[in-house]
């Protein structure tokens, strides 16, 4: 893989990152911000290497191929439901939705294809940038999460997410699972499954995991930074690409065969 | 006549300011005596994760640190889990149901009902383990002691997840 | 009518109207206020928001407040930043209805939040990359400065500072509205909001909002005083309205004819000037917000002198027109731009999906919503009565007598 390449998945901060902010702020903030990060960065190294703090050696992400994803089938919907203690049932436009699968039809050839949508899990996160409290935010792996313990749910983040990624949890919720804590007034969104995947890369994000059940095995997840993972030479082999390249977000969840 | 129905009216807004104030603070004039917090001995392990008495007064910082590490940073199977709490202390009830920790007069109530602290915690975290619930603990499908203790033996360690994931795959 | 020899009292006589005011004012906040604790306890879905679109009419008057309320900063700084004597009067009326209304406005956003329990956390913990958090701090100064600067009014031993001051809160006004403009103008998700030209869009509608609630509430205190506004200050009023009127509405035009010029944009821009938004665009903000007050105000201007003092009416139904049609110009903005479709794969038609990624999204406010913004409106106004009656805002030289 590439690593100058600008579609490049691998953590590239140098640049889009530089862009998006210098745009969004100006640029008195800016130099007090990347000073501040630094100093943040390098105390981050300093503790992982004691602690077993993820790094930003690794950066995880998904490879979906719709050439194996079925219009009828919604298994990963449901796994990561499952997985998570969220309800499949009620308002399709209140309930959280971490993934949703959507059907497609090419415009000028008419050709049909099935794909799940979740977070994107970007490099430079319009999420990450709008939110006022710092509680969205991006791990060190790359993985894009909410704080919930500091989200005050201003919803801002929904505004800007361009895939609709997030849910915002409108009522009050019971029988939360212990490895997903999920309550009302706060916004969520697909974590990657870190709960399962911190303990071991084995254990697969769920809806992978609920995909390969079903014997499609349309989803694939591993490490995007290093080019040995099955992630990155099965993306080498067939190809793939981001939704809404255009806005050249780096996205960390790659689609073949869109 | 227009200044009668004034001083008229400002009567009745002075009353209805004093009744909103006095409704809004209700809880605090008529709330009782709260009684002495019965602790509720942990259901598991012989000891706390910590020093008991460390536990007693620091609990919260040591659950801040832990919830930054783990969220944050990704650090997982670290000692002061919220879920390790809830693991070791919500109770059974007769029937072998869990009991939610944060329940009327559980283990996370009393003392902070007390204290007069109340936390949000259990808005989104489970207050029950989850292993009572999937290995049929729950009332609907009630589970002989021995076994509950067979399972309990299982997860004692610190490092329960690892000991769940046996559990379930030896069965 | 120099400040020196203008003396200024607290709203004198007590009138029934007023107190009238005061109590319906009250219950009104305290309704929304429960409103508010409602949405809180059940959750946001018994409002009509969605995770499509997820900020509902609570912004939008919250919004408007904001906006209104930077504006009704007009009257302030024409006197003393820019000179203008007939405004000096009125100055002080002018800061503590800006900064009345920015509480307002502010209670109503963090009332909306899902967690506003944790407003503890927005106040300490920041993201200095989010818009949102430079307006934290926007909105906090504002009302601040605006503080200091009804204080260098009010106690005659700092009055030299007042222009100084009064230019400051000028320049932190602009940069204010600019701010929330922006909190809209770099959305890249949702193309509608994906703007540049929000920031002075924003602005004009700030001035143009702001002059309208001024005009009001200065023909209110005028009553209140048992006279009525000299002719002269309607005069200028309307003058000043009519020309902020004019600025918006060529802003709004540049922003819709650039949206039609921009080829990703046009879509949404044919769903703003001829989808369900239409009526509200054309005939709220463009007929209801714009045209209407302009000719009203143009008729009121031609009037002279003598009828223009009969004419108040005429101020009244414009100012009232332009504030309406400001808000539903919010409304346009906030709520239209999140019920268009976010496109994620152009070239393709979405045959189905669970979440509504092929068509319009449907928002209805529900009558919470309702109650939290007008709460929100009402709580302002309430504050502002009873600061009326509190500091001596109000000058003799406001009203003219009756003939
Ligand atoms: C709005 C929902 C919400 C609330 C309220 C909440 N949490 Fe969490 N908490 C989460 C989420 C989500 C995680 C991440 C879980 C994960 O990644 O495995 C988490 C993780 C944690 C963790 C690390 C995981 C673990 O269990 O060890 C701790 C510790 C924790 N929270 C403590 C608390 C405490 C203490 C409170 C109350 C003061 C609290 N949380 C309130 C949502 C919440
Ligand atoms: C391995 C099981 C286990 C885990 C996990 C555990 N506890 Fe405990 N805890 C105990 C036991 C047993 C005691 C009683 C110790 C004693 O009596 O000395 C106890 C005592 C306590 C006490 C003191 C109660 C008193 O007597 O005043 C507090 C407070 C406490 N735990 C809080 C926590 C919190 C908070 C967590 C999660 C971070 C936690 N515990 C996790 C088993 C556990
Ligand atoms: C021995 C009594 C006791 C027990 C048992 C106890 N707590 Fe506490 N807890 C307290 C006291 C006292 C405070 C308040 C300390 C303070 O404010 O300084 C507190 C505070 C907290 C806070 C911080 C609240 C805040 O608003 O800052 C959290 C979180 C918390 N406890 C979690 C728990 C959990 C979870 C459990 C059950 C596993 C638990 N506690 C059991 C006594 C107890």
């Amino acid at each position: 893989m590439q690593k100058n390449n600008s579609s490049s998945p691998q953590t590239d901060k140098s640049l889009l990152a530089r862009r998006r902010f210098l745009r969004n702020l100006g640029l008195l903030g800016a130099t007090a911000v990347s000073s501040f990060t630094l100093l943040e960065v390098k105390a981050r190294e300093q503790k992982a290497n004691t602690t077993g703090a993820v790094t930003a050696e690794k950066r995880w992400g998904l490879l979906i191929d719709t050439s194996k994803c079925s219009s009828g089938c919604d298994a990963c919907v449901r796994g990561c439901n499952e997985e998570h203690g969220i309800e499949n049932e009620g308002n399709d436009a209140t309930r959280a939705q971490w993934i949703r699968k959507i059907d497609l039809k090419d415009k000028l050839t008419g050709s049909e294809s099935s794909v799940p949508v979740m977070c994107q899990h970007c490099d430079s996160a319009p999420c990450v940038d709008v939110c006022p409290t710092g509680a969205s935010f991006k791990r060190a792996d790359g993985i894009v999460l909410v704080n919930k313990h500091t989200c005050i749910g201003c919803r801002y983040c929904m505004m800007a997410c361009p895939y609709k990624a997030r849910s915002f949890i409108h009522e009050t919720l019971t029988n939360q699972k212990p490895a997903a804590p999920r309550g009302k007034g706060t916004v969520e969104s697909c974590t990657l499954c870190v709960h399962r995947v911190d303990r071991s890369e084995d254990l697969q994000p769920a809806c992978a995991v609920a995909c390969t059940d079903e014997a499609h095995s349309a989803i694939l997840f591993g490490d995007l930074n290093d080019p040995q993972s099955k992630l990155a030479t099965k993306m080498k082999e067939i190809g793939a690409s981001q939704v809404r390249a255009d806005l050249q977000l780096n996205t960390g969840v790659r689609y073949h065969g869109l | 006549m227009l200044r009668s129905l004034a001083t008229v009216t400002h009567r009745t807004i002075v009353s209805v300011l004093c009744a909103v104030m006095l409704i809004t603070t209700a809880g605090f004039w008529f709330a009782g005596a709260v009684a002495q917090p019965v602790i509720v001995p942990a259901f598991k392990g012989e000891q706390c994760v910590a020093d008991t008495n460390l536990m007693r007064s620091d609990h919260m910082k040591l659950l801040d640190h832990q919830r930054d590490d783990t969220v944050i940073d990704g650090v997982r199977g670290a000692p002061y889990s919220l879920i390790g709490c809830v693991d070791c202390h919500a109770q059974r009830s007769d029937s072998g149901a869990a009991i939610r920790v944060d329940a009327e007069g559980q283990f996370c109530q009393s003392c902070h009902a007390y204290a007069a602290v109340k936390i949000d915690c259990f808005s989104c975290h489970a207050a029950v383990p989850e292993q009572a619930r999937q290995i049929g603990l729950l009332p609907d499908n009630p589970m002989p002691h021995a076994e509950i203790n067979r399972v309990m033996s299982l997860l004692k360690s610190t490092d329960y997840h690892a000991k769940e994931q046996q559990f379930f795959t030896t069965n | 009518m120099s400040i020196d020899n203008t003396s200024y009292q607290p709203l004198g006589q007590t009138t029934s109207g007023y107190l009238w005011l005061l109590l319906v004012l009250l219950l009104m906040s305290i309704a929304g206020g429960y409103c508010a604790y409602n949405m809180e306890h059940q959750g946001h879905h018994i409002t009509g928001m969605t995770n499509q679109v997820v900020w509902g009419l609570p912004h939008v008057f919250a919004v408007s407040l904001i906006l209104t309320a930077s504006g009704a900063l007009n009257g302030a700084t024409l006197a003393s930043v820019f000179g203008l004597q007939i405004y000096k009067p009125y100055a002080r009326l002018s800061v503590a209805l800006a900064i009345t209304l920015l509480v307002g406005g502010l209670l109503v956003l963090v009332l909306d939040l899902g967690r506003p329990d944790r407003l503890a956390i927005a106040m300490t913990t920041y993201n200095f990359r989010s818009i949102f958090s430079w307006n934290i701090f926007l909105y906090t100064g504002f009302i601040f400065l605006g503080v200091v600067y009804l204080s260098t009014m009010l106690d005659r031993k700092i009055n030299r500072y007042t222009s100084r001051v009064g230019a400051l809160v000028f320049l932190w006004r602009i940069v204010l509205t600019t701010g929330t403009g922006c909190i809209f103008g770099f959305l890249v998700g949702r193309s509608a909001l994906d703007a540049a030209i929000m920031a002075p869009l924003f602005i004009a509608l700030s001035v143009v909002m702001g002059t309208a609630i001024l005009a009001l509430v200065m023909m209110l205190v005028a009553r209140w005083q048992r006279g009525i506004l000299p002719a002269a200050v309607v005069n200028a009023l309307a003058t000043l309205l009519f020309w902020c009127l004019l600025t918006l509405l060529y802003f709004s035009v540049v922003h819709h004819l650039s949206n039609l010029y921009v080829a990703e944009h046009q879509a949404d821009e044919r769903f703003v000037l001829g989808g369900p938004f239409a009526v509200l665009f054309w005939f709220g903000h463009i007929v209801l917000g714009v045209v209407v007050p302009l000719l009203l105000l143009q008729r009121l201007r031609g009037l002279s002198q003598p009828a223009a003092n009969k004419n108040t009416g005429l101020l009244l139904a414009a100012s009232g027109a332009a504030l309406l049609g400001g808000m539903v110009m919010v409304y346009v903005i906030v709520i239209g731009s999140q019920t268009v479709p976010q496109t994620l794969f152009p070239g393709k038609i979405v045959t189905a999906s669970s979440f509504g990624d092929a068509g319009f999204a449907a928002y209805t406010p529900s009558l919470w919503e309702w109650g939290v913004g007008m709460g929100g409106v009402c709580f302002s106004l309430l504050l502002f009565a009873m600061v009326l009656k509190l500091l001596p805002l109000c000058s003799e030289a406001a009203s003219a007598a009756v003939e």
